[in-house]
């Protein structure tokens, strides 16, 4: 019995190690294939890797990944616009108010974007904004990934905020402060550091995502977007364009689709390291 | 000399429960504009309840609720906006606790100047320089008033926390335990200090303390608190020569 007993025991932490090893090997498998695939291809490229427009289809790898780096820089930045106030905003509201019916909802709502498929999310501003002013566009695509950057952003932000201990908060309503002070001169200080990483890690979430943008960014493969005008016209971004790329039955885009994943690793790593860095550094 | 217009501070039949339980059963006291009253009584009796209620700080748990009467002056304190009481009031916790993120000048500099209540850089900075004078902070860090709390011991942070109390030169300053982590000597400075303040500014000061020598030196009254209720309450002269009740004595002579 004792014996059955310590064998079973055994099995699961084999197994155990077994999953840990294999989800672990995915993921460096992963990795190392994009950096050993991704490097020569960026190396061939050159600068005219983060410059030019893809290649033509089937013909060699001069070009690279110029308009989509663009549209990701500024598809982040505008989401990060949109969605980042909204999102303090609502966590500001729901560490303040935690009581309150209309919290509740809030809650609710944030919870349950956290859980839909984001794909949903694009769809709802295809049928919204896409519809309605008749085409794709940067803005579309802006306004989906802030609505995906938005619970994982006002989530964080909110536990930073809860995190801050009560005294301050009374010392700051000791001295005569407004609720409005306490939250701008003593705990948003407070958690600043907190605060930061939430922003950035929405950023990593809308820098990363595909699904949102599939019907709402239009996939231009070859316009840059030059001016404010082109916030209406269809763009592209780094995951929208793997996306395309390696659906594409031609070598030399999956070579390019490759570079792509390694840049766009690099910038959700840079992102997530800099949340780490922030973070580490939080002391009351 | 005790002015009774502005700022007397007046309970009557005050009740507290919290999460339905009574912590103060029923108190009434009264603590005059000039003047020293000092609470005692054991831990757990209710003191910094009775504190938070004064400034309405007891409005952030959800949990208590208030019953009876508190009155700075002629303001209803229970019914008043709590934001208009604590222009009046100033606090210092039992747990020092200055805000991290300011620097020494800025945890002292934020009240005054929040609040408007100096004219110009020159004159913010004589207020600061005042308020950690009278903390008995200022011979230590006058050379660093930019460093933070984090660079100070325990004892410098509960003054640096009195110092932002002063700062806001209150009508009514309420003090919880300001002294327990400060030595000896300072200690007895800044029971001069607070002396001073109540005479020169006509402050009413409200302090809990557990030490009896120092009620018998600073207190113009003292009241007694045992398990949420009121047990003695008089001139310090007379509560200290002729306690009428048990509890006193036995806090008195510092056995409980
Ligand atoms: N936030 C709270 N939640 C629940 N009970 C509380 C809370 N604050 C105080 N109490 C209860 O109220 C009673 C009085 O507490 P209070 O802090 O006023 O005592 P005190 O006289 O200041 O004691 P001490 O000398 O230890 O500081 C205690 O029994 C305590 O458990
Ligand atoms: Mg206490």
């Amino acid at each position: 019995m004792y014996r059955l007993r310590r064998l079973k025991s055994q099995l699961f932490t084999a197994l155990s190690i077994a999953v840990a090893i294999l989800v672990f090997a995915t993921i460096a498998h992963i990795l190392l294939s994009v950096a050993v695939n991704g490097v020569g291809v960026i190396a061939s490229a050159g600068i005219d890797f983060f410059v030019k427009p893809p290649p033509p289809p089937g013909a060699g790898l001069e070009g690279g990944i110029g308009p989509a780096l663009a549209g990701t820089i500024i598809l982040v930045a505008l989401s990060a616009v949109l969605g980042v106030p909204l999102a303090v905003l609502t966590a500001v509201f729901l560490a303040e108010f935690p009581h309150s019916r209309f919290s509740r909802l809030v809650k609710l709502f944030t919870n349950s974007l956290l859980e839909i498929p984001t794909v949903l999310v694009g769809m709802l501003v295809y049928v919204t904004l896409v519809t309605s002013t008749g085409s794709y566009s940067i803005l579309a695509g802006a306004v989906a990934l802030s609505i995906v950057l938005l619970p994982y952003t006002s989530t964080y932000v909110e536990r930073a905020l809860e995190m801050v201990p009560a005294t301050y908060k009374e010392a700051g309503y000791s001295i005569g402060l407004k609720k409005a002070q306490v939250v701008w001169y003593v705990t948003s200080r407070i958690a600043r550091r907190g605060i930061a990483a939430g922003i950035l890690i929405g950023l990593a979430k809308a820098a990363g995502e595909t699904a949102p943008l599939l019907f709402t960014l239009g996939g231009a493969l070859y316009s840059y977007p030059t001016s404010p005008a082109s916030l209406l016209e269809p763009g592209n971004a780094i995951p929208l364009l793997i996306f395309t790329l390696t659906l594409a039955p031609y070598e030399n885009w999956h070579s390019v689709a490759w570079g792509a994943a390694l840049i766009l690793t690099l910038m959700v790593l840079g992102l997530i390291i800099a949340v780490r860095l922030v973070v580490r550094e939080v002391k009351v | 000399m005790a002015r009774s217009d502005g700022t007397e501070v007046t309970v009557r039949n005050l009740r507290v429960y919290i999460s339905g339980r009574p912590i103060l059963k029923g108190i009434n006291l009264r603590a005059t504009p000039g003047s020293i009253l000092a609470i005692m009584g054991p831990s757990g009796s209710g003191k910094s309840t009775l504190i938070r209620v004064i400034n309405r700080l007891i409005d952030l748990n959800p949990s208590a609720t208030v019953e009876g009467e508190v009155y700075i002056g002629g303001l209803n304190v229970l019914s008043a906006d709590p934001y208009d009481v604590r222009r009046l009031t100033a606090m210092v916790f039992q747990e020092p606790n200055p805000f991290p993120h300011l620097s020494i000048f800025d945890n002292v500099a934020i009240g005054p100047k929040l609040h408007g209540l100096a004219k110009s850089r020159a004159d913010l900075e004589e207020i600061v320089r005042w308020a950690l004078e009278k903390s008995q902070l200022w011979e230590e860090v006058k050379d660093r008033l930019a460093d933070y709390p984090h660079q100070l011991s325990g004892g410098q942070r509960q003054r640096l926390s009195l110092a932002r109390a002063l700062a806001l030169k209150p009508k009514v300053l309420l003090l919880d335990e300001p002294t327990a982590n400060i030595d000896p000597v300072s200690t007895r400075k800044i029971e001069e200090s607070l002396r001073e303040i109540a005479r020169d500014l006509m402050t009413t000061v409200i302090i809990v303390t557990h030490t009896p020598q120092q009620a018998a030196r600073i207190a113009d009254y003292i009241a007694v608190l045992y398990n949420g209720e009121l047990v003695e309450y008089g001139p310090a002269r007379e509560v200290i020569l002729y306690p009428k009740n048990e509890f006193t004595k036995k806090i008195l002579e510092g056995v409980i």
